[in-house]
């Protein structure tokens, strides 16, 4: 079990979070890979069935930012 | 990284020099990727960060900068110190961008008009021993700690201490640390900002704590006069227990070895205590730059006493030199929001001078026609970037590339050292047209950043520049997954394979096209409406002119004087002239507007003047409709000839002097009906009117004895000036508390004031003569209506709600209205005159560009799955999603649609979508995810 990764779909604002993120790049800090951002123009557009159909296909957890 | 070195000639022709200092890095060629910095092996103090960290001699200013671009600090470089060693960064940089022999340049540019936005500086608390700044670590300015509470700061945004690097449990902000202040290199006038940021500082400060931090401000007065700034006030005072002192301080002293500081203070009841914390923050105020001064001599414009520009109220940006505007600090103290106000309004000023030469430099791009793809199946080219060692240095790049060409869809993969060359985009147009390519993706940096750059290429094809998708496997994957190679690799395939199968789902979008109607409405005759009035017609464009009463000039022509002493109602008068002589401005006076439609650049108003109605067509609609003087309900306001609210005291004192001459003894009462829980605001204004009443009572009597009853003095900017002046006069000042308030009583007519004075914590009694009221400033409650009509939001007191409080003070979230004067909030006049020029401004870029492109990427519906429920017409914040008047089908108007997404995922019938990023792109993206 020690073994056992996450795997987790993060949604990232456009305008907020998803440039966090590539700040984080341009700072160089480090973070586990096992996770795959996708990105939104606004959490506005956040529907609860993106997160159903992440979990459907097998993810672990889900994050939403923005 | 350039300076005014000279400027000569005139308004509407000046030549000015400008020196260009080196940056020693192309920023054509720098694709900011950091190996200069990596390499560089000099490090200096980082003033952004207030000298509380270092950074490299090759350095990005700050991580949001703009341009995204590295320079060298060849005051700090070995190469400029050593004669020519080092050169690491020359060596590393992969785009070949480091060029140590550029030189500085000097530019000579014609123009018509200039804008001095120069900033301010904060002020240096060195030469102060009182706070022991300078000498312990545990005392910082407030800018050092905005620093260290940012992310990007010093410690990454932990809340810590620089003796110990712990978390603080105590801290203080001590206020007006060289502001208020008349001491030798202080400043005596208040710099505006420091109570609410102070404020703000300190609720920050408790989300970042791990533990329950005791946060105490002391203070002079707060000053939370701007607009919702009370509120904020009250909750970090009552409900985020933030413990507000007013003090007196007398000296921070460090505590032997504990890292904790000993503030001794004398609180409000003269008591002297003292209190032990871990840290300080000094409440900086703004001064003006030194370089700003040396500026302002050189172009020979005139500077107040503390060195701001002097201008008018009525004329707020405007300097003495004809041609040359100022804005923000340099023209006097001031938060965000009014700086981009003043910032808007010197470009209305300027636009007005150079209305003869607008466009006459604008060039048009060539366009090329746009390839169908309909029909086509999708052929998918996938270019995959090295960014130099950036990506290829991590992510075993030829690996994916190879994994790219085994994708449905995808026709053609190219592996690029840099995808964003120049050599790199002329291959990609000739590869779209050779191979045919229909959807592009580009795997490399982030599409913040490079998207534009690649859907230009896109256009320039021929191919449609929706039709692009990137994958983010630089900043957001070989740069944060640098120690793993082998799942850096992984992830940059996942990320290719989403970024292909988006892309296979994409459509090509329009930007539809509209022309905007080329006038506009002012609802609100006052000095706000006028001078927006006034704004677009100088402009060039026609103005209908809306106002309810018989007269234009609204409540500023009840106004005498501004506290600097010039003339309201004169200027008024003036205004008013030139409003009704003005050709382009149609005045509907008695008149309202009663019904409106459409939208941003294309708007119908039908105003009604008596059983008269016209409807006009406008590109723009501004609200200027003012607010009005609270008449009280308490203080026994209307029993007695001797009780006045502030205007009628002004109006009396022209009409009737001689009724004043003999009064021995006049009260103000400030506060009444604003900062209370029915009206959780300050009107802003009657601080500084009440004082200017007392002096001027002082003149016409100089012996009068004068009672200013208050809670906070908000005299602020160099208004602070004129309470100097009435306290130097004799007037005197009682603090009083909003649970023991003041209380008027009439006996034999007369009037008898009793107030427990703070201080001294005793009941006074006053025999006065007359009583001043400073009440409320209100909205009028047919804002409702308005508000109805175009779509527009109000906050809670009854105000217009502005798109966002610091940066858009004067759009609406809809687009193609904004807002002016006391409608937005209370304020004085040389603020609301700034704002309606900030409107004309903004109005007057909508109407210059003539036509607007709409979004591509907006809500779209589909009427077939739409039930009408109405839930998008509901949550949309722009007014942009309305119901179909035959069908009852949601329909969205693109030009009003800012492609949020909230009605889509409110739609419980599938029926909205989001162009760009349609339901099935998502969820096509959410499979192949995790498909690995």
């Amino acid at each position: 079990m020690n073994e056992w990764e996450p795997k987790i779909i993060a949604f990232l604002c456009n305008w907020c979070s998803y440039s966090a993120a590539d700040l984080a790049g341009v700072s160089r800090l480090a973070y586990p890979s096992n996770i795959r951002v996708i990105r939104i123009p606004c959490t506005g557009l956040m529907s609860p069935k993106f997160i159903l159909n992440a979990f459907r296909h097998g993810a672990d957890g889900v994050w939403v930012s923005g | 990284m350039s300076e005014v070195q000279e400027v000569s000639g005139e308004a509407g022709n000046f030549e000015v020099t400008v020196l260009q200092s080196p940056r020693y890095i192309d920023t054509d060629l720098c694709i900011a990727c950091g190996t200069c910095t990596e390499k560089c092996p000099k490090r200096v103090i980082d003033s952004f960060n207030a000298g509380l960290s270092r950074r490299k001699a090759a350095y990005l200013a700050y991580p949001q900068a703009v341009p995204q671009k590295y320079v060298i600090d060849s005051k700090n470089c070995i190469y400029f110190k050593k004669k020519g060693r080092c050169m690491a960064c020359k060596k590393f940089c992969p785009a070949d961008a480091v060029n140590l022999d550029e030189e500085a340049k000097v530019r000579k540019m014609r123009v018509g008009a200039m804008v001095l936005a120069t900033g301010f500086a904060p002020y240096d608390p060195l030469s102060r021993d009182t706070f022991s700044y300078g000498r312990h670590p545990n005392v910082v300015t407030s800018l050092e700690f905005e620093r260290i509470l940012s992310s990007s700061g010093p410690y990454q945004g932990h809340m810590v201490r620089a003796s110990d690097q712990k978390e603080p449990k105590r801290i203080a902000w001590l206020q007006c640390v060289g502001s208020r202040d008349s001491h030798h290199g202080a400043n005596p006038y208040c710099s505006t900002v420091c109570c609410t940021y102070a404020i703000k500082q300190a609720l920050i400060a408790k989300e970042h704590s791990t533990e329950s931090l005791d946060a105490t401000i002391f203070y002079i007065d707060i000053r939370t006069q701007g607009k919702d700034f009370e509120k904020y006030y009250m909750r970090a005072r009552d409900e985020e227990g933030i413990r507000f002192v007013k003090s007196k301080i007398d000296r921070v002293l460090p505590v032997d070895d504990t890292g904790k500081l000993m503030i001794r203070y004398v609180d409000a009841a003269g008591k002297r205590i003292e209190e032990e914390f871990d840290m300080v923050i000094l409440s900086v105020g703004l001064s003006v730059r030194k370089d700003t001064v040396s500026l302002a001599e050189k172009l020979g414009i005139e500077l107040d006493q503390y060195s701001f520009s002097a201008t008018s109220s009525f004329a707020p940006v405007e300097t003495s030199r004809p041609g040359i505007y100022a804005c923000g600090a340099f023209q006097g103290p001031k938060d965000i929001p009014y700086s981009v106000m003043q910032a808007s309004a010197a470009a209305c000023a300027a636009g007005t001078r150079l209305v003869e030469a607008r466009g006459t430099l604008v060039r048009e791009k060539p366009r090329v026609s746009e390839r169908v793809i309909a029909g086509e199946p999708p052929r998918v080219g996938v270019f995959v970037c090295n960014c130099g060692v950036n990506i290829g240095g991590i992510v075993r790049v030829p690996e994916v590339v190879a994994y790219a060409k085994t994708l449905p869809c995808v026709t053609y993969v190219e592996e690029n050292l840099f995808t964003c060359s120049q050599d790199t985009q002329d291959k990609m147009k000739e590869v779209i047209k050779e191979h045919g390519l229909n959807r592009i993706v580009v795997a490399a940096c982030s599409p913040r950043t490079h998207e534009t750059l690649f859907q230009e290429t896109l256009t320039q094809a021929g191919l449609n520049k929706y039709l692009f998708e990137m994958a983010n496997i630089r900043n957001q994957c070989s740069w944060v997954h640098s120690n793993d190679p082998d799942r850096a690799t992984e992830k940059a395939k996942d990320l290719v394979r989403m970024a292909v199968a988006k892309s296979v789902r994409l459509d090509p979008l329009e930007e539809v096209k509209l022309n905007v109607i080329q006038a506009g409405i002012v609802i609100g005759g006052g000095l706000a409406g006028m001078t927006v009035a006034l704004g677009l017609a100088d402009q060039g464009f026609p103005v209908h002119l809306v106002e309810k009463e018989k007269a234009l000039a609204g409540h500023g022509q009840k106004l005498l004087k501004t506290w600097k002493g010039e003339d309201v109602g004169a200027f008024v008068a003036e205004v008013v002239q030139r409003v009704e002589e003005h050709p382009l401005i149609s005045v509907h006076l008695q008149s309202t507007v009663v019904e409106a439609e459409g939208f941003v650049g294309n708007f119908r108003s039908t105003i009604r003047t008596g059983d008269v109605t016209e409807v006009v067509e406008h590109g723009t609609a501004i609200i200027a409709t003012g607010a009005h003087e609270l008449k009280p309900s308490d203080y026994h306001f209307g029993r007695h000839p001797n009780i006045f609210v502030s205007l009628d005291l002004d109006r009396t004192i022209v009409t009737e002097p001689e009724r004043f001459k003999d009064i021995k003894t006049a009260v103000f009462i400030q506060c009444v009906g604003s900062r209370e829980p029915q009206r959780r605001y300050c009107s802003k204004v009657c601080c500084t009117h009440s004082i200017q009443s007392a002096l001027r009572l002082k003149e016409l009597n100089p012996e009068m004895e004068i009672y200013i009853l208050f809670r906070d003095i908000r005299t602020y900017g160099q208004r602070e000036d004129i309470y100097r002046e009435a306290r130097a006069r004799g007037v005197a000042f009682i603090r009083y508390s909003l649970d023991e308030k003041p209380k008027v009583d009439i006996s034999d007519n007369k009037l008898r004031v009793t107030v427990k004075d703070q201080m001294i914590q005793v009941p006074i009694r006053i025999d006065a003569e007359i009583v001043t009221l400073a009440s409320a400033i209100v909205p009028p409650a047919d804002n409702k209506l308005l508000s109805k009509l175009y779509k527009l939001a109000m906050n809670e007191e009854g105000y217009f709600q502005e798109a966002h409080a610091k940066l858009r003070p004067v759009d609406f979230a809809v687009d193609g209205v904004f807002m002016a004067g006391l409608a937005h909030g209370p304020k004085p006049v040389e603020e609301s005159i700034a704002q309606a020029q900030a409107a004309a401004a903004r109005a007057v870029c909508l109407l210059a560009a003539r036509t607007i492109y709409t979004s591509a990427e907006v809500a779209y519906t589909n009427a077939a799955y739409c039930s009408g429920c109405g839930v998008c017409v509901e949550i949309c914040p722009f007014g942009a999603a309305s119901a179909d008047a035959e069908t009852g089908k949601a329909q969205i108007n693109p030009a009003q649609c800012k492609g949020c997404g909230l009605c889509v995922a409110s739609c419980r019938s599938g029926a909205l979508n989001l162009n760009g990023f349609d339901q099935d792109q998502t969820f096509a993206m959410i499979d192949e995810a995790l498909a690995s």
